[in-house]
C-alpha cells in the first residue's frame, strides 16, 4: 500500500488535488465559455430584432403608434454614459496590464457606477414614458427589446461588482488578469448591443 | 484580423468600429429624412 502511494506520488510529482481539466481547444476554457455564451446571446437578440422589424414593417400599421413618443435625447445621453463605461473599463484593463492598481480600481469602480447610472435612467424612463407593454404590439416590442438589454446590463453589473470587490481586495496582477478581461468582453458586448438597440429603436 | 471575442482589447476596438458605423448610418438616415 505504502509502496503504491510512493509510486503514485513519484509519477505525479508534487501535484495535489484533481487532475487538470481536459483541454481540446487552442482557446482557453474561460474564453471559450464566454465566446459560446455571447454567440447564443447574439441569437437571442436576433430573435428580438426580428420581432421588432416584423411589427414595424410587415404589420403595415402606422409607426410609431399614435400617442407614442420616445425620449431620444435622454436615451442618447444614456448611450453616452454606457459607451463611456467601456472606455473606463478599457482603462482598468490596460492599467492592470501595466501593474497600475490605482487605475484598475478607479476604472472598474467608475465602470460599475456608470452602469448603475444607465440602468437607473432606463428604469426612470420606463416609469415616465407614458405607455405600457400591453397597450400595443409596438410598445410590447419596445419594452421587450430594451428590457432584454437592461437584463444584460444587470447581469453585467453583477459581474462588475465581483470584479470591483476583487480588485479592492488585491486580486489581479499584470500576469493574471483574466478575471477582468473576460467580464470586460461581456460588458463591451452589452455596450455594442445597446448601440444597435438605440439606433434601431430611437433614431431610425 | 479583429476578433472581438479574443480579448478585452479587441472587444473594445470592435465597440469603437460599431459605434463609428452606426453614427455614419444614423447620420445618413437623418440627413435623408431632412431632405426628402
Amino acid at each position: 500500500m505504502e509502496a503504491a502511494s510512493i509510486a503514485h506520488a513519484a509519477t505525479h510529482g508534487d501535484h495535489h488535488g484533481p487532475p487538470a481539466a481536459n483541454r481540446s481547444s487552442r482557446v482557453e476554457a474561460q474564453l471559450l465559455g464566454m465566446l459560446l455564451f455571447i454567440i447564443s446571446e447574439v441569437m437571442i437578440f436576433g430573435a428580438f430584432f426580428t420581432a421588432y422589424f416584423f411589427i414595424r414593417i410587415a404589420s403595415g400599421e402606422q409607426w410609431p403608434a399614435p400617442g407614442t413618443h420616445l425620449p431620444e435625447a435622454v436615451a442618447g445621453v444614456n448611450t453616452l454614459i454606457l459607451v463611456s463605461s467601456s472606455f473606463t473599463l478599457h482603462w482598468a484593463e490596460t492599467s492592470i496590464k501595466r501593474g497600475n492598481r490605482f487605475g484598475l480600481k478607479a476604472g472598474i469602480l467608475t465602470t460599475f457606477l456608470l452602469g448603475c447610472t444607465f440602468l437607473f435612467i432606463q428604469i426612470n424612463e420606463y416609469a415616465n414614458i407614458g405607455f405600457a407593454p400591453q397597450d400595443h404590439a409596438q410598445q410590447t416590442i419596445f419594452y421587450s427589446l430594451t428590457g432584454l438589454h437592461g437584463a444584460h446590463v444587470f447581469i453585467g453589473l453583477l459581474l462588475l461588482l465581483i470584479v470591483t470587490i476583487r480588485a479592492f481586495r488585491g486580486h489581479y496582477s499584470p500576469e493574471e488578469h483574466r478575471g477582468v478581461d473576460i467580464p470586460g468582453i461581456y460588458w463591451h458586448f452589452v455596450d455594442i448591443m445597446w448601440i444597435v438597440v438605440y439606433f434601431t429603436v430611437y433614431v431610425l | 484580423m479583429l476578433n472581438p471575442l479574443r480579448s478585452e482589447d479587441d472587444a473594445f476596438r470592435a465597440l469603437l468600429y460599431v459605434l463609428a458605423v452606426f453614427v455614419v448610418v444614423a447620420g445618413v438616415v437623418l440627413v435623408l429624412r431632412a431632405i426628402l
